[in-house]
């Protein structure tokens, strides 16, 4: 076991800072890269137009699980060391509805809004201002809404344990899931384009 | 075989590639299961880069100060929490440090009488995935003798009087006594009451911790 290299003292609390510097660049760069830089692309995900999105999201999904699954079985990930995010069920619905909405009508996702703020985009900037302010509200709202930051806590939970099957049997399904999904989005994105094609004649 | 492999796009190999992997990991045996593992690489290092607790003198200024960021929880039974506890101290009893009165992402202090019952639920609550936990550093014990009542040092540099002054202005805001000089075998100094407590600007105390019973104790 020599990962996760931070917590197992490979590095110290500067160098992590640097490392993770590193990673947002190389994060950033994939996102632009995609096309994720665009509102328009993204929001295209919605109206079943380009399900880039889905894609690369999912993507990154199977090679991260398969990536994990793979270095941790041969000894090289403690897996009991990964940080896992809590399970608030009740404040991570509300969060989702409010991110989905402000993706909507917003056209970015906080990551992707920096993307397209750094590759010189107006309204890419204009996200940045809002997001930050919502922060700022919400910080000093936090009083009022500290309920619902911890409600519905179910602790740290992973698939395999809710569900109660193997971790690898998971691993298989998900593959499964996304290879159907990537073919099933390919299929619905030439059908709004025949759709597209067929009003524009 | 070959052709027809040659002949699918990209996509369609990852998609292949993906299959195939996810068909072998069937077989891995991963993740931590249902028993707590504890990483000892892990532990060590967070002592080792002291990020597992905080001085007396660092509380005592964090409860003057007013600090509302983390949560200070005496372990202790009680009947020794009602005897006296350090200002804004809640009690979580060793035995259901689990039940659900801490959450995972609290800023959390233990302390107890010495450091050791403390450092063993830091060692529990740490295995059980909570992030943010720390031990006073020698508990009560420090708490008193670096805080309630601090020593002057024998025949003093102009510094560490300063500093014994410091300190005997925190210690007379705790309801403390500051000391001339160390002598060992001396009258154990009584503790503070908990109405005496509280003089500092912020701190508030639990419903029904003040005006505990005032007790003459050795200072451990």
């Amino acid at each position: 076991m020599s990962a996760p290299f931070y917590k197992l003292g490979a590095f110290g609390d500067e160098a992590s800072l640097i490392v993770a510097f590193l990673v947002g660049i190389g994060f950033g760069f994939a996102l632009e890269r995609a096309g994720f830089g665009s509102a328009k692309k993204l929001v295209s995900q919605f109206y079943l137009n380009d399900l880039a999105v889905f894609k690369v999201m999912f993507t990154a999904i199977v090679t991260a699980m398969l990536g994990v699954t793979y270095l941790s079985w041969t000894g090289f990930l403690d897996l009991g060391l990964v940080y896992l995010v809590p399970t608030y069920w009740v404040a991570q619905v509300v969060g989702g509805l409010v991110l989905g909405v402000g993706f909507v009508v917003g056209g970015y996702c906080p990551g992707t809004s920096l993307v397209s703020t750094a590759t010189g985009k107006l309204d890419g900037l204009l996200f940045v201002v809002g997001f930050a302010a919502g922060t700022l509200g919400f910080a000093l709202a936090f009083p009022l809404v500290k309920g619902l930051y911890t409600a519905g806590d179910l602790g740290t939970r992973t698939l395999p344990e809710a569900l109660g099957i193997p971790h690898g049997i998971l691993v298989f399904t998900v593959v499964v899931v996304a290879v159907l999904g990537f073919a099933g989005a390919t299929w619905v994105e030439k059908k709004m384009a025949d759709r597209a094609a067929a009003a524009t004649e | 075989m070959i052709r027809w492999f040659s002949g699918l796009t990209l996509n369609q190999k990852l998609g292949l590639l993906a299959l195939a992997l996810g068909a072998v990991a069937i077989f891995a045996r991963v993740g931590p299961g249902q028993t707590i593992t504890l990483n000892a690489k892990e532990l060590l290092t967070s002592v080792q880069r002291q990020e597992d607790h905080v001085t007396a003198s660092e509380l005592a200024a964090w409860v003057i100060e007013g600090r509302a960021d983390y949560r200070l929880v005496d372990i202790r039974e009680p009947k020794a929490y009602a005897e006296y506890h350090i200002p804004t101290a809640e009690n979580v009893p060793l035995a259901t440090l689990l039940d659900g009165a801490l959450g995972r992402t609290d800023k959390i202090v233990l302390y107890g009488d010495g450091g050791i019952h403390a450092a063993q639920a830091w060692t529990v609550l740490k295995a059980r995935g909570y992030t943010h936990v720390y031990t006073l550093l020698e508990g009560l014990d420090a708490w008193k003798e670096e805080v309630l009542f601090p020593v002057m040092p024998r025949s003093p540099s102009p510094e560490e009087q300063a500093r014994f002054e410091r300190a005997a202005q925190v210690a007379k805001s705790f309801g403390g006594q500051p000391r001339a000089s160390a002598s060992p075998g001396a009258e154990p100094m009584p503790l503070p009451t908990q109405a005496a407590a509280p003089a500092v600007a912020a701190p508030t105390l639990p419903a029904g911790a003040a005006g505990g019973p005032k007790k003459k104790r050795e200072g451990c």
